[in-house]
């Protein structure tokens, strides 16, 4: 018998956390689901989770639940716990891990059941190496938003509801927060993208990638260093390690040259394109179908045969 | 004036790094280097002492390779170093590597603030700051885009996934600094000779009176190999740039993705 536990401060990412554990449940094994929102906690029931254990403090802060977080995956005995590879959630998983002085194994790209035992995979040296690990019990994996898809909604499946009082870390408070507005469309679940680099000589040429988006229907995306160095993006629009990953129908790259950390965003896209004046440019390497050519002269041609 | 200690890490290049065919990895001409986003977090604390006369100490865990780093970092402005050395830093995970820079940060004692980069450029695990939060039992920011010290007080802004959110806590803290908080240029001929300088600390994990338990990594490894990505790895590369975007459009219709 296994206890497997999940939380994000997010609700669509619990779901996902629910389905990972559903994939990985085995017979007599129950799953947890932790939140700090009440409110969650019917919808948690209906997406996998056998029990619900609220947490209930007084900061607002959701970092300041990690040492009651801590606490509840100690006490109901969890053999695995799950947390969503967010920004807050990397934070708290860590601070658990260190409380709890265990494993932990940041941004998982597989997990998996081997002869009772979890074993994981995950990416190092910008992506170009996987590191694979055999945890022990009460080790935690933070998952990739987006990795796995939520089990069917069931109201009818029953689940337990525990609330626990937790003194909150008061030591850290919010002054201010503001919701981002975003100005791109969410890249994540584009069919197609058209990604920039480097090869871009000027801003104003921003114009030729979005001509050949339209034509293809496509969203823009780029790179770090044009989102970051150019400032000609907004930042999340860049794909890459600590950007956005991507998993559209079709990428297409535009003198882009395919660094590593690039690479990685790009991965799971059915189909791979790239248009590089560098033949020897690594994108080359990772990519189904390619030109080497100036993007000057190609991109043109390619809009105009599109239209056709 | 109390110390603001800065942690990073010397890793391997990774375009050094070689993958074989048979997906075995080759690290045998790997150079090392100061992990990237370690090097804005150095200049961060650099100019939060600048402003207001702190001591900055540079401190890593490191095998003997990582002795090198010492000079580069402490010409990016530090005022000394301290590495703690000792070839258990190679296998080290998250749970290691901050029981062991805790112990040492301890030994400073007279600390305000500790900075971290948000992730290492090898393992990118993000876990040593907030971990180190934990251990020492001081409050952890994360991903911090822009920060203040005041007085007791330390102002820090972080950019999430959905909001901007400003957070203030009592000192001393964790930070851990996203790149753009601080750019870092690189030394001059002067910081690099007046590095040479600077004071060094050098203890092993046992001087730290550390039991030799806290250096096994939490979980068993099966091994790294690299990561192959299977592709059709069709570029057309010669003749006519009309021909080459028939033939590049006719597969992707083929493809169906277009």
């Amino acid at each position: 018998m296994a206890i497997m536990c999940v939380y994000s401060e997010t609700l669509e990412i619990s779901k996902q956390l629910l389905g990972l554990a559903h994939e990985l449940k085995e017979n007599n094994n129950t799953i947890q689901a932790i939140t700090i929102e009440e409110e969650q906690a019917e919808e948690l029931i209906a997406f996998g989770a056998d029990k619900v254990i609220v947490l209930k403090g007084e900061n607002e802060w959701p970092e300041s639940y990690a040492g009651g977080i801590a606490e509840a995956v100690k006490n109901e005995g969890a053999d695995l716990f799950l947390i969503g590879d967010t920004i807050r959630g990397r934070d708290i998983a860590a601070q658990v891990a260190a409380r709890l002085q265990t494993a932990m194994v940041s941004r998982a790209i597989s997990v998996q059941r081997v002869e009772g035992a979890f074993e994981t995979e995950r990416m190092m040296y910008g992506g170009s190496v996987s590191k694979r690990e055999r945890l022990k019990k009460l080790s935690l994996i933070t998952i990739p938003v987006g990795k796995y898809e939520p089990v069917s909604k069931d109201k009818t499946r029953n689940g337990e509801v525990v609330s626990i009082e937790v003194t909150t870390d008061s030591r850290v408070s919010i002054l201010e927060k503001n919701p981002l507005v975003k100005e791109g469309r969410d890249l994540t679940s584009a069919a197609r993208i058209v990604c920039v680099g480097l090869g871009l000589d000027k801003r104003e040429d921003l114009k030729l990638a979005e001509d050949l988006a339209a034509v293809l229907g496509a969203d823009i995306a780029c790179t770090r260093g044009i989102a970051e160095e150019k400032k000609w993006l907004p930042i999340e629009s860049y794909i890459g390690l600590s950007g956005i990953q991507i998993k559209p129908d079709l990428y297409l790259s535009l003198g882009v040259s395919g660094q590593v950390q690039h690479v990685v965003g790009i991965r799971d896209s059915k189909i791979i394109a790239a248009i590089d004046n560098n033949e020897n440019a690594p994108i080359f390497q990772v990519a189904d179908y390619g030109i080497v050519g100036d993007l000057y002269e190609i991109v043109p041609l390619l809009i105009e045969t599109l239209k056709k | 004036m109390s110390k603001i200690i800065v942690c990073y890490k010397w890793v391997l290049i990774e375009e050094d790094i070689k993958v074989n065919s048979d997906l075995s990895i080759d690290t045998s001409k790997a150079k090392g280097k100061i992990s990237d986003y370690d090097r804005n977090a150095i200049e961060a604390a650099v100019q939060i002492a600048g402003s207001m006369g702190d001591e900055v100490i540079a401190m890593t865990f490191g095998d003997a390779n990582a002795e090198q780093s010492l000079k580069d970092a402490l010409s990016r402005g530090p005022d000394s170093g301290y590495l703690i050395k000792d070839k258990a830093a190679v296998n080290a995970d998250g749970y290691v590597t901050s029981n062991v820079l805790a112990a040492a940060i301890k030994k400073i004692n007279d600390y305000k603030l500790i900075i971290c980069a948000e992730g290492a450029s090898d393992t990118y695990a993000h876990q040593v700051g907030s971990r180190l939060g934990a251990i020492l039992y001081i409050p952890v920011i994360t991903n911090v885009t822009s920060l203040k010290v005041e007085g007791e007080k330390i102002t820090a802004q972080r950019t999430l996934e959905d909001c901007m959110e400003t957070v203030t806590a009592t000192l001393p803290v964790v930070v851990t600094v996203m790149p753009e908080a601080c750019e870092a240029p690189i030394p001059g001929l002067k910081q690099v000779l007046a590095a040479k300088k600077k004071p060094v600390t050098k203890v092993s994990v046992a001087e730290l009176g550390l039991d030799t338990s806290i250096t096994q990594p939490k979980s068993e490894d099966l091994g790294i190999k690299g990561y192959a990505m299977s592709r059709k790895n069709i570029i057309f590369r010669d003749g006519d740039n009309k021909v080459k975007v028939n033939q590049l459009v006719g597969t992707l219709k083929k493809e169906g993705v277009i």
